[in-house]
């Protein structure tokens, strides 16, 4: 076991709304050690941007978080901080990337500007220190020509770079977490696995731990040692990687996967879609949330929500879980 | 340069229409500066002599051509009722005027960019209720109005500052600016909550932007994030308010330096209003056209210091 990073302890996070509370993260534990990688999975809507937003802090006003949620960085409990006892481990111990780098890096000021000022801010590097210290960054992510685009605005550079940027602001100050909330989404395909292997690069060379956000299965074979699926606000189905593929319990991420194409299929193949939509979070049904979409669904399911099950490092909610003959 | 061609040809349409109409409507207005000239006790055809002296008695476009032609060649006339020129005393009259917008418009800025940033962090809050409170009072009041209560409270009440009166600026700067604050302040009562109101507005939805959320992950105290990530972007409508406001302003200190007794280009306008001075009154109004787009056009510039994404544009468009 090597040392855990962050921990996170039956995180809830709630929104009031005009039609009530809308539970968008309903009790998500996890944990992370140094140097791994989690793939946190799930369609738009199913909580794990919130979820990564509730590890930084950066939730909006209007959010209310569970009693007994916690977040625990380096062992110290981020949810018990003040804003002001935060700022100094945000950037520095823990920092984002988002999804779409137009949006991400503000248009007025220099890339060289959005990145000094944190190393500023945390290294207590000087003027000159810190631009120097920027320039090897971007060199570090590989943006070409990094002592002209230090100076340039991000409308001046293409959406991979901006987003190698991103990564260099994120990574400037050497954080033991980084979350990358669908950190390709918003680029072109043949830019994203580049990005991609940047990403794994870094966790390397930096031995830092990685959330990597995604609605891509595909995205999380290759680079990430866990999976964490996450449906209607809950975690679904968690393990190692292999072991979730090979092994996969939960008819959700069954879907996932039956969803990615694949080169061995035969051509115009129609894709395997899930029908339906994800359930109403402001009063969600009783049972399985993703039982109205189950192929597999029975009226319990319907009745009772699953607890979730762990064997062998691997977690699942589910009644009648894939590839057992008994149910659980 | 096609940029700067087709602001010259804006420029030309505004004044051409600017003037014709208030030549039209000058002359719409009943009485002439002759009946002025000749005296209260003067007969009719006292009056009708001065007429053809001054050539009125000539169709109103031909007097419109005579005097379009005039200022093609630099000669703005000259005033009928002092043989003043007409564009040396505009020259002469209007740094005061402008010295009045000018700190009017600094007064509202600093009321309200800070008024605006401490409303857009946190809205519905009690700050933010309270200063848009205050806001909206001072906007209700017309500048006249609270430019007396001003004067009741600074000068008469407390003495701390003249009423009335102008001194040059060879007195000093502080005797130059004492006797402009509080019509300044009056000016800036208005305009200021235009401002807050659009900046509040713009920074409400920059605040929602990723590269807010950025900042924040960044470590970035909120001082910082307001001041030096989301004002610059929050300010382009501000900016556009700005210029437009300019147009109000010019309106503005007409009423103002009345009251105060500023010796501006907005008495200049009034007093000849009243004489029918229509060469005096033409002279005005094209300069005030012409410093609404000489400001307008600075706004355009400000925009692209503002905005590197328009700096770029202009760059590549040349």
């Amino acid at each position: 076991m090597g040392e855990i990073v962050l921990d996170v302890v039956n995180q809830r996070t709630a929104f009031a709304t005009g039609r009530g509370m809308l539970t968008a993260v309903s009790g998500v534990s996890l944990s992370l050690e140094r140097g791994k990688t989690l793939g946190l999975v799930g369609e738009s809507g199913s909580g794990k941007s919130v979820l990564a937003r509730s590890i930084m802090g950066l939730l909006p006003r209007a959010a209310v978080t569970g009693p007994g949620s916690r977040v625990l960085l380096n062992g110290r409990e981020l949810t018990r901080l003040s804003e002001r006892e935060l700022r100094p481990i945000r950037g520095a111990e823990m920092s984002v990337v988002f999804q779409d780098p137009m949006t991400s890096l503000n248009p007025t000021l220099t890339i060289g500007k959005q990145l000094t000022e944190t190393l500023r801010f945390h290294k207590r590097l000087s003027k000159a220190g810190a631009r120097q210290r920027a320039v090897e960054l971007l060199r570090s992510v590989g943006l070409p020509q990094p002592e002209i685009r230090v100076d340039q605005y991000p409308h001046q550079l293409s959406g991979g770079m901006r987003q190698r940027a991103a990564i260099a602001i994120a990574i400037c100050c050497d954080p033991d977490l980084l979350i990358a909330d669908e950190p390709t989404t918003a680029l072109d395909v043949t830019v994203q696995a580049e990005i991609l292997d940047l990403l794994q690069r870094m966790v390397r060379e930096h031995n830092m731990a990685m959330i990597l956000i995604t609605h891509d299965m595909g995205v999380v074979a290759g680079r990430c040692d866990d999976v964490a699926v996450m449906y209607a606000g809950r975690i679904v189905e968690q393990g190692p990687v292999r072991e979730i593929f090979h092994r996969t319990r939960m008819p959700y991420t069954a879907a996932l996967l039956s969803s990615i194409p694949r080169i061995s299929d035969p051509a115009h193949r129609r894709l395997d879609a899930i029908g339906g939509r994800p359930p109403d979070l402001i009063d969600p049904p009783p049972g399985c949330a993703f039982a109205p979409r189950c192929k597999h669904v029975s009226d319990r399911c319907h009745r009772v929500r699953p607890e979730p099950v762990t064997e062998a490092g691997h977690m699942y909610a589910c009644h009648y879980p894939l590839g057992m003959k008994e149910p659980a | 340069m096609r940029y700067l061609l087709r602001r010259v040809q804006r420029l030309a349409i505004v004044l051409a229409a600017v003037t014709l109409v208030t030549f039209l409507l000058v002359n719409v207005l009943p009485g002439d500066v002759a009946y002025e000239m000749a005296g209260i006790n003067s007969s009719e055809e006292e009056v009708q002599e001065i007429r053809e002296d001054l050539g009125l008695n000539r169709p109103v476009l031909v007097r419109y051509w005579d005097w379009v032609t005039g200022v093609f060649t630099g000669d703005w006339g000259q005033s009928f009722v002092n043989k003043e020129d007409v564009w040396e005393t505009i020259v002469h009259r209007f740094p005061v005027s402008f010295e009045l917008m000018l700190l009017a418009q600094l007064m509202a800025l600093a009321m309200a960019v800070p008024a605006g940033m401490i409303c857009a962090f946190r809205p519905d809050s009690t700050a933010d209720k309270i200063i848009g409170g205050i806001a909206f009072a001072s906007v209700s009041m017309p500048s006249f109005m609270s430019g007396i209560l001003l004067i009741y409270f600074f000068s008469l009440n407390l003495g701390w500052l003249p009423a009335t009166g102008y001194e040059p600026l060879s007195e000093g700067l502080w005797a130059n600016l004492k006797p402009m604050l509080l019509p300044a302040l009056s000016l800036a009562l208005v305009e200021w909550t235009i401002l807050m109101r659009t900046l509040r507005a713009e920074m409400i939805s920059v605040l929602q932007e990723d590269y807010i959320s950025l900042a924040r992950a960044k470590g970035m105290s909120n001082f910082r994030i307001l001041l030096g990530h989301a004002l610059r972007p929050s300010s382009f409508t501000m900016l556009t308010i700005l210029g437009l406001q300019v147009a109000r302003l010019l309106g503005g200190t007409v009423i103002i330096e009345q009251i105060f007794g500023i010796p501006g280009i907005g008495r200049l306008l009034i007093h000849a209003v009243f004489t029918r001075d229509y060469i005096v009154i033409q002279g005005c109004v094209t300069f005030f056209a012409l410093v609404f787009v000489a400001a307008n056009f600075l706004v355009d510039v400000a925009y692209a210091w503002l905005d590197p994404r328009v700096r770029n544009e202009r760059l590549s468009h040349g």
